[in-house]
C-alpha cells in the first residue's frame, strides 16, 4: 500500500462529506418510519409534524448531497444537523412527543455538531437538543406542566452536552492524532523521496565511476608498446596493463595482488641506486628493494631513468622507466606508477650511430690527413721550391681540404648532439677573449669579402660558466655566416654587453636577410634560407643547428632579428656567473 | 746514427700517414727505426728495440695507441719511452684521455707534419744529447 492511498484513508476519517454525516440521521428516521407503520402499537400522533420532520430529514439529506459536490458550501455544513435537529423535534412531536420512542435519534445530529472542531458548537448542540424535546412546548407556546418535561426539556440536553463535549474532545484528540500521524508521514514521505534521490544519484555516480573506469581501462589496454604497472606504497602490483604482459610475459591475474614491483628489476641495479642515494634500503619505504625504484617520485619528483626488467622466464630487457606517484584526495601517497618503454632498440640504434661517427671521424679524417699533410710538404719542400701558379693551385687544394675538414666536422658534431657523446668541458671563462679571437681569425675572410668588420667589446664583462672551443665555434659560425651572406661594401658588427645576469653577444650585418616565414626553421639541420641558395651562398645549413645546439648547452638562448634586404642580427644570451 | 742519437719507432695502420710521419721525424733530425702497421707489432718492435721515442696511433689493430701505453707502463724498461699519440678523434676529452694514459702529447689528426717536427726538434735537448 502506498503511502498516499494509506493518508486517504485517514482523510476520510477525518474529513468525510457531508452526505456521509447525515446518512446515519436519514436512515434512522427511514428506520423510524418503518417501525412506526409496521409495529402494532406505534402510530403517528401528529401525521402533518411527521411529515415536516420527514421532510426536514428530506431536505437536509438533499441539502448534504448538495454540499458533498460542492465544497464552497463547506463552511454552512453545519446547518444541516440544525436542521436535522429541528426535523427529528418535529417527527418527535408526530410520534407522540414526549411519548414518542424517537427522541433518540438526536444523539445523531448532536454527535455531528459535536466532533466539529471549537468547543462552542457543544453548546449550540444542547440548545439545539433542548429546542428539539421542547418542540412541542415551542409550538404551543407553552410551558411544561409536568416535571419529566422539564428535564427532558433541560437535563437531557445537558446529557446530550456532556456527551458532546465527550465526543468533542475526543474528536479533537483524534484531529491532532490525524495531524501528528500526516505530519510524521509527510517527514516519512520527504525522507523516502530524499532516499530516493539519493539513491538515484548514487546511481548516478556508479554510472559515472564505471564510465571513468571503463575509459581507464580501455586507454591501459590501448597502450601495448609499453608497460603500465601500478603499486601500492610497498610495491605490491595492482595494476598491470597488457603491455607490462607482453613486456613482463607475465598475466596480470598472476600480476596483481600477488608480485611487487622490485621483483621485477635487476637486484644489482636496485643496490646500485640504493648506494647511490646513499641510505640503507628499506629506511625510507615500507619494502627494501622498492625504495630505490621510487626514491625521487616519493619526494614528489617524477623520475626518468633506464633499468633492466627480469621478465617471468628470467630473461633480461632495457627499459626507460617514468615514476610518478600516486595520491588520494588528501595528497597522501598511496603508491606509484611505472611506465616503462622498451629501448633494447634505441640503445641499439644509439650504438650504431656512435659507431658511424666513430667510422667517419676516422675513415674521412684519415685521407685529409694525408692530403693536407702531403701539401703541407709539397709546400715546405725546399729544395724543390713551387713557382708562383703552382703554389696558387696548391692554395685551392688546400682551401678545400679544409672546407671539406670543416664539413666533416660539421656532420660528425651535428651526429654527437643529443647523443651521450656530446658533452662541454666547461670551466669558468671570460667571453670578451674568445669573441676576440673569433673577430681576429674572420679579419682576413672579411677583408677578402670587401665587409667591414665592427666590434663592440665591453671588456667589464661576466665570468661565464662555459665551453670555449664550443663557445668560440658558435662565435666563429655566427661571424662568418654573418660576413659570407653580407654583399660588398655591406658591413658586420660584433658586439659584446651586459644584460641583467645575461652576457649577450650580438652578430649584426646588414646582408641579404632572411624571410620572416623562414625565421623558425632557421635552426633546423640542412635548412637553408631561400635568400641563401638564390644568391647561391655556399653551404649545407648545418652552422646554425651546431650554434643552436652550443648555445642551448651552455643554458643560454639563440635569437634571430631579420628584414629581407636590410640585414639580420643574431643574439647569443649567455647565464653570467659573476661579474669580473 | 743521427747527431742526436734518439730514436723513433711510429705505428699506424695507413701507410700514407706513417710516412707523413717518418718525413716529420727525419726532418727532425731523430733517428727513425721502424715503421708498423699494427698495435701489437709496435708492442713487440718497442720490446725489442727500446727507442727513446713512439708515435702511436690511438686506433690502430691489434692493440690501440692506449692499450700499447698501458703496456709499456708495466714493464720497468719500457717505461722510459716517451709516447706521442696521432687521432682522429675529435674531442678534448679523447685528448685529455691519451694524456692520462701517459702520452707526452696527443695530435689530432690532421695534423701539421712542420708542426710536429718542430714539436719532436724541442724535444732533443730535454731528452739529453749524449755528447
Amino acid at each position: 500500500m502506498s503511502l498516499r492511498e494509506l493518508l486517504s484513508r485517514f482523510v476520510l476519517v477525518d474529513a468525510p462529506s457531508p452526505l456521509l454525516k447525515q446518512a446515519p440521521t436519514t436512515i434512522a428516521l427511514l428506520a423510524a418510519v418503518v417501525i412506526t407503520v409496521n409495529v402494532p402499537g406505534l402510530e403517528f400522533t401528529d401525521e402533518a409534524a411527521a411529515a415536516g420532520g420527514i421532510w426536514g430529514i428530506v431536505f437536509a439529506t438533499i441539502l448534504a448531497a448538495i454540499f458533498t459536490c460542492s465544497p464552497r458550501f463547506d463552511r454552512l455544513t453545519l446547518v444541516i444537523p440544525f436542521i436535522d435537529l429541528l426535523a427529528i423535534g418535529f417527527f418527535r412531536l408526530g410520534t407522540g412527543a414526549s411519548a414518542s420512542v424517537f427522541a433518540s435519534l438526536i444523539i445523531l445530529p448532536v454527535i455531528w455538531i459535536a466532533v466539529t472542531p471549537h468547543r462552542r458548537y457543544i453548546l449550540l448542540a444542547a440548545i439545539g437538543t433542548s429546542v428539539a424535546l421542547m418542540m412541542p412546548f415551542i409550538l404551543g407556546a407553552t410551558l411544561p406542566e409536568k416535571p419529566g418535561d422539564w428535564v427532558r426539556g433541560v437535563f437531557t440536553p445537558v446529557v446530550f452536552a456532556i456527551a458532546a463535549a465527550i465526543a468533542n474532545e475526543m474528536a479533537r484528540q483524534g484531529r491532532v492524532q490525524v495531524t501528528a500521524i500526516r505530519a510524521l508521514a509527510e517527514e516519512r514521505d520527504l525522507m523516502l523521496r530524499g532516499a530516493v534521490d539519493y539513491t538515484n544519484r548514487l546511481r548516478d555516480n556508479e554510472e559515472r565511476l564505471q564510465a571513468a573506469d571503463r575509459l581507464t581501462r580501455s586507454v591501459l589496454d590501448a597502450v601495448t608498446e609499453q608497460s603500465v604497472v601500478g603499486t601500492d606504497v610497498t610495491g605490491l602490483v595492482d595494476v598491470w596493463n597488457p603491455g607490462a604482459e607482453r613486456m613482463l610475459g607475465l598475466a596480470s591475474i598472476d600480476a596483481q595482488g600477488k608480485r611487487y614491483m622490485h621483483e621485477f628489476h635487476l637486484i644489482d641495479e636496485l643496490l646500485d641506486r640504493s648506494k647511490e642515494l646513499n641510505y640503507p634500503p628499506g629506511e625510507t619505504v615500507l619494502n627494501p628493494g622498492f625504495s630505490a625504484l621510487v626514491e625521487s617520485a616519493r619526494l614528489g619528483q617524477p623520475e626518468v631513468r633506464q633499468w633492466t626488467y627480469v621478465r617471468a622466464d628470467g630473461s633480461e630487457l632495457s627499459v626507460e622507466v617514468a615514476v610518478t606517484r600516486r595520491v588520494d584526495e588528501n595528497l597522501k601517497t598511496v603508491g606509484y606508477i611505472f611506465v616503462a618503454t622498451d629501448v633494447t632498440q634505441a640503445l641499439e640504434v644509439s650504438r650504431l650511430k656512435d659507431e658511424f661517427v666513430g667510422l667517419i671521424s676516422h675513415e674521412l679524417r684519415t685521407p685529409l690527413s694525408s692530403i693536407l699533410g702531403y701539401l703541407e710538404l709539397m709546400r715546405d719542400d725546399e729544395e724543390n721550391p713551387l713557382n708562383d701558379e703552382q703554389l696558387q693551385y696548391l692554395g685551392v687544394a688546400e682551401r678545400n681540404a679544409h672546407r671539406l675538414l670543416r664539413l666533416v666536422g660539421d656532420l660528425l658534431f651535428t651526429a654527437q648532439v643529443g647523443s651521450s657523446s656530446f658533452t662541454l668541458v666547461t670551466s669558468d671563462t671570460e667571453v670578451a677573449p674568445i669573441v676576440r679571437a673569433s673577430v681576429e681569425s674572420a679579419t682576413p675572410v672579411a677583408a677578402g669579402a670587401g665587409v667591414e668588420l665592427l666590434t663592440s667589446i665591453d671588456e667589464d664583462i661576466a665570468l661565464i660558466n662555459a665551453d670555449a672551443v664550443r663557445l668560440g665555434q658558435a662565435c666563429d659560425n655566427l661571424i662568418s655566416n654573418a660576413i659570407k651572406f653580407t654583399p660588398r661594401g655591406g658591413s658586420v658588427t660584433v658586439s659584446l654587453a651586459n644584460e641583467s645576469d645575461k652576457v649577450v653577444i650580438t652578430i649584426s650585418d646588414t646582408g641579404m636577410g632572411i624571410p620572416a616565414d623562414e625565421l623558425d626553421q632557421l635552426f633546423a639541420r640542412f635548412f637553408r634560407a631561400s635568400t641563401a641558395t638564390r644568391a647561391a651562398v655556399p653551404g649545407v645549413g648545418l652552422g646554425l643547428s651546431i650554434t643552436k645546439a652550443i648555445v642551448t648547452a651552455h643554458h643560454g638562448e639563440l635569437d634571430v632579428v631579420s628584414e629581407v634586404g636590410v640585414g639580420t642580427s643574431f643574439i647569443v644570451r649567455l647565464p653570467a656567473k659573476r661579474f669580473v | 746514427m743521427t747527431a742526436n742519437g734518439l730514436r723513433v719507432i711510429v705505428a699506424d695502420d695507413d701507410a700514407d700517414i706513417r710516412t707523413l710521419v717518418s718525413i716529420a721525424v727525419r726532418r727532425a733530425g731523430l733517428d727513425l727505426i721502424a715503421e708498423v702497421g699494427r698495435g701489437d707489432t709496435a708492442l713487440e718492435q718497442l720490446r725489442e728495440l727500446r727507442p727513446d721515442i713512439a708515435i702511436l696511433d690511438v686506433s690502430m689493430p691489434g692493440l690501440t695507441g692506449i692499450e700499447v701505453i698501458a703496456e709499456l707502463s708495466v714493464d720497468e724498461q719500457l717505461r722510459g719511452i716517451r709516447v706521442f699519440l696521432l687521432s682522429a678523434a675529435v674531442t678534448e676529452a679523447a685528448r685529455q684521455a691519451g694524456i692520462d694514459a701517459g702520452a707526452e702529447d696527443y695530435f689530432f689528426k690532421p695534423f701539421s707534419p712542420r708542426e710536429l717536427a718542430l714539436r719532436l726538434t724541442a724535444l732533443v735537448p730535454a731528452v739529453g744529447r749524449p755528447e
